[in-house]
């Protein structure tokens, strides 16, 4: 259900409270998406002309699940607070002391259902860490992450049901990496189609049994994270040690993104010198390039008065994958009717010098890949000349 | 153990059904009745003996609050003395528990419900008390059929579970247990009850009064379905009547504008009906323009000045004009002559038809 829709439809009373929980109401740490509501139904009789609806699901992203919650109004009596029906967790029971904004509430405020929502959402997270505490394995692993500042603040857990066959035990806990991505260039988040929302990481780690035996982590990006870090396969997270422990699995994803994070700054940076660079050198026969990723240049060269073009294309994950070269000729086309082109790649190059010096190596070296391509276009002349001559003959 | 069950008569619960089922909103109340807790001791073969307990709570009655969270606040706090003022006459002691009706909505406790129950348990120190949910939902979407689901609730060391309610009066009846006269019932209480209790329900007559009023009501219905169908009918009559006579005008009309056109076209043979007051005017401005009345060109296209035809027959233009005009003109022309008035014939025949 749309929120328009939603909204639409819920008693005209109670629609600013609605509104702010499915335009705004973004709890959790997976924030990527707002709140939802579905199953939108009425307390009245079937004879009250609409809208008249006043209680409805809402699904509430939590570490990795989905919690389904009734919230009941009454239309009739719009002033007071709502009920919940919290799914299956019917042993969940809050105390409503600890909830201020059930204490105070005020139907004139229309914050006041999603903070309240969030409160009930800090209570079912302590929930939750009592259940976890069936399994002592698993307590220690939450305990001795909560003590690290970096991850305590930012980690939801859910403690799933106890198999009654196997009487096995199972959890998941969903954490946000703090990882730093401010840095990255604006360009490379920028091409995505969804929303970008929040840039974030987490990571996920379910525990298939109390002991430990079965983990699976798994890494979700936003989607311009993903995308600025080369897509969904570029980031391979290590599977969790058999006998390790999130204390020291955590950090070592957290570095290992950070790690990936900086490789793409840098190479932006790289990119940018290296393209300046050979501006200095190649001014007068730069023809166009890349002035915002950086990506690529184009230079026009004459060598004994033959031109010919220099494609250069510079990967990702510059300067340790080395650019790619394309000389083309500005006179001759293939049967297909392109350019002919050809691509060089065996050229003195070394990821540890600077852009000025790639740039005056790349000079001397393309004097001998030139002057082969120059031969090679020639040859190619006279074998166009001598069909020509073949055919008019 | 103890296997609680809630007991209610087909009276209350329809009555409980009854008194909410066209409120618009959720209601709740309270719940009257007596619980008691038996044992049962079973002596069998196979065991010296077995010790059953039941625990059964019998509904008797219930009282509807005014307004919802009557007896509570926002975080389920409960308010004795607002319980005692619901409670009015009825004793404290016989308060088994409390009930809601909610529409459209799952089978389960809610939060608050659970908060209250619990809440209210240790505000009356009754640790037996029970919650009767009602859920009334609609089982078509064209709203044909809507279902009314019951059930019951106790707390047991903050758990709570569902109790079965057994509503007395209804059960399986076997094939052979189909009764097909009421058993006589003879006993002097009940006759007593019947006695002083059935003028209130029953007319003189021996029919149930409230069929009764509902059949008056039925009939007054009727009759006033059957004035508005006359008052429709009339209505209907009316408009046939009006647009009958619209119809006839409307022929009439036609008929006239056939009849006219058909003068009209009758008329074509003679002259052509003349603006007296515009020849008039004409003839005033232009009697002495021969361009005016010329029908001759010049091979320029140069209109050539002709003695100018007046429209009455017997008025002639002077040539003098016609010829100084010409002059002023222009030099070349084809012709000056007058071309013959054609119309005179005509008036000829005319006059030769009046005259006959």
């Amino acid at each position: 259900m749309s929120p328009e829709v939603a909204l639409h439809r819920i008693s005209p009373e109670l629609r600013p409270l609605l509104c702010s929980v499915v335009r705004n109401g973004r709890v959790g740490l997976d924030s990527t998406n707002c709140l939802r509501v579905t199953d939108l139904k009425t307390g009245c009789t079937s004879l009250t002309p609409g809208p008249c609806c006043d209680r409805f699901k809402l699904h509430i992203p939590y570490a990795g699940e989905t919690l389904k919650w009734d919230i009941i109004f009454n239309a009739r009596y719009p002033e007071l607070p709502p009920d919940f029906i919290f799914g299956e967790d019917v042993e969940f029971l809050p105390e409503p002391s600890e909830l201020p904004h059930l204490v105070q509430w005020d139907a004139g405020n229309p914050e006041c259902l999603l903070q309240l929502v969030k409160e009930l959402i800090q209570q079912y997270h302590h929930y939750q860490y009592q259940r976890l505490r069936e399994s002592s394995r698993l307590l220690f692993e939450y305990d001795s992450l909560l003590e690290d500042p970096n991850y305590g603040r930012n980690m939801e857990i859910y403690a799933g049901r106890k198999n009654s066959w196997t009487g096995e035990f199972s959890a998941r806990f969903l954490l946000k990496l703090p990882v730093d991505f401010s840095d990255i260039p604006v360009y490379l988040l920028k091409d995505t189609a969804l929303d970008p929302g929040e840039d974030v990481a987490l990571l996920s780690v379910s525990f298939e049994d109390a002991e430990a035996t079965q983990v699976f982590p798994k890494l979700y990006l936003s989607p311009s994270i993903e995308h600025a870090l080369g897509g969904s396969s570029a980031l391979h997270i290590p599977a969790f040690p058999s006998g390790g422990c999130l204390i020291d699995y955590v950090p070592q994803v957290c570095q290992l993104l950070t790690n990936k994070v900086q490789y793409v700054i840098q190479g932006y940076h790289k990119r940018r010198e290296y393209i300046a660079a050979f501006l200095s050198h190649f001014g007068t026969g730069m023809v166009e390039y890349d002035a915002e990723g950086f990506t690529k240049l184009t230079l026009l060269l004459m060598w004994k008065d033959f031109c010919f073009l220099v494609h250069v294309d510079l990967p990702l994950y510059f300067p340790r994958d080395q650019p790619t070269l394309t000389f083309q000729s500005v006179y001759h086309f293939t049967n297909s009717g392109q350019l002919y082109s050809q691509v060089q790649k065996s050229y003195p190059y070394s990821p540890r010098w600077d852009g000025n010096e790639m740039a005056k190596r790349a000079k001397y070296a393309w004097v001998t890949a030139w002057k082969v391509f120059a031969f090679c276009m020639a040859k190619v002349n006279s074998c166009c000349k001598y069909l020509k001559d073949q055919s008019d003959y | 153990m103890a296997e609680p069950t809630v007991r209610v008569s087909g009276i209350v619960l329809s009555s409980l059904m009854f008194q909410h089922v066209n409120r618009d909103s959720d209601v709740e109340g309270l719940i009257l009745g007596e619980s008691r807790i038996e044992e049962q001791v079973t002596i069998s073969d196979s065991q010296a003996d077995h010790i059953h307990i039941e625990e059964v709570y019998n509904i008797q009655k219930h009282i509807a609050c005014h307004k919802l969270n009557d007896f509570y606040d926002n975080v389920g706090d409960v308010n004795v003395d607002a319980v005692k003022k619901i409670l009015a006459e009825n004793k404290q002691e016989n308060l088994i528990g409390w009930y809601r009706q909610r529409r459209n909505t799952d089978q389960q406790m809610t939060f608050r419900e659970k908060v209250v129950h619990e809440k209210l348990k240790s505000a009356l120190s009754n640790p037996h008390m029970i919650f009767v949910l009602l859920t009334p939902s609609k089982v078509t979407s064209p709203g044909s059929t809507h279902r009314m689901e019951y059930a019951a609730f106790i707390s047991r060391s903050r758990c709570f579970m569902n109790v079965p309610v057994l509503v007395n009066n209804l059960g399986l009846l076997e094939q052979l247990a189909y009764w097909k006269v009421s058993a006589p019932f003879s006993a002097a209480g009940y006759n007593l009850t019947m006695k002083k209790h059935s003028a209130k329900f029953f007319s003189s007559n021996g029919q149930l009064r409230d069929v009764n009023e509902v059949n008056k009501m039925n009939e007054s219905l009727q009759s006033e379905l059957q004035k508005a169908c006359g008052d429709v009918e009339e209505s209907e009559r009316l408009v046939e009547t009006l647009q009958a006579d619209v119809s006839a005008l409307r022929r009439r009309l036609r008929e006239k504008k056939q009849s006219s056109v058909g003068k009209a076209s009758d008329s074509d043979d003679s002259p052509e009906q003349r603006n007296l007051l515009l020849h008039e005017a004409v003839r005033a401005l232009f009697a002495c323009s021969p361009l005016f009345h010329t029908q001759t060109l010049t091979l320029e296209a140069f209109p050539v000045p002709a003695v100018c035809c007046s429209v009455e027959p017997d008025e002639d233009e002077s040539m003098a004009d016609a010829q100084e005009t010409l002059s002023l003109l222009c030099p070349s022309r084809t012709n000056c002559r007058k071309r013959p008035r054609e119309t005179q014939p005509l008036r000829e025949r005319k006059r030769t038809k009046s005259n006959s």
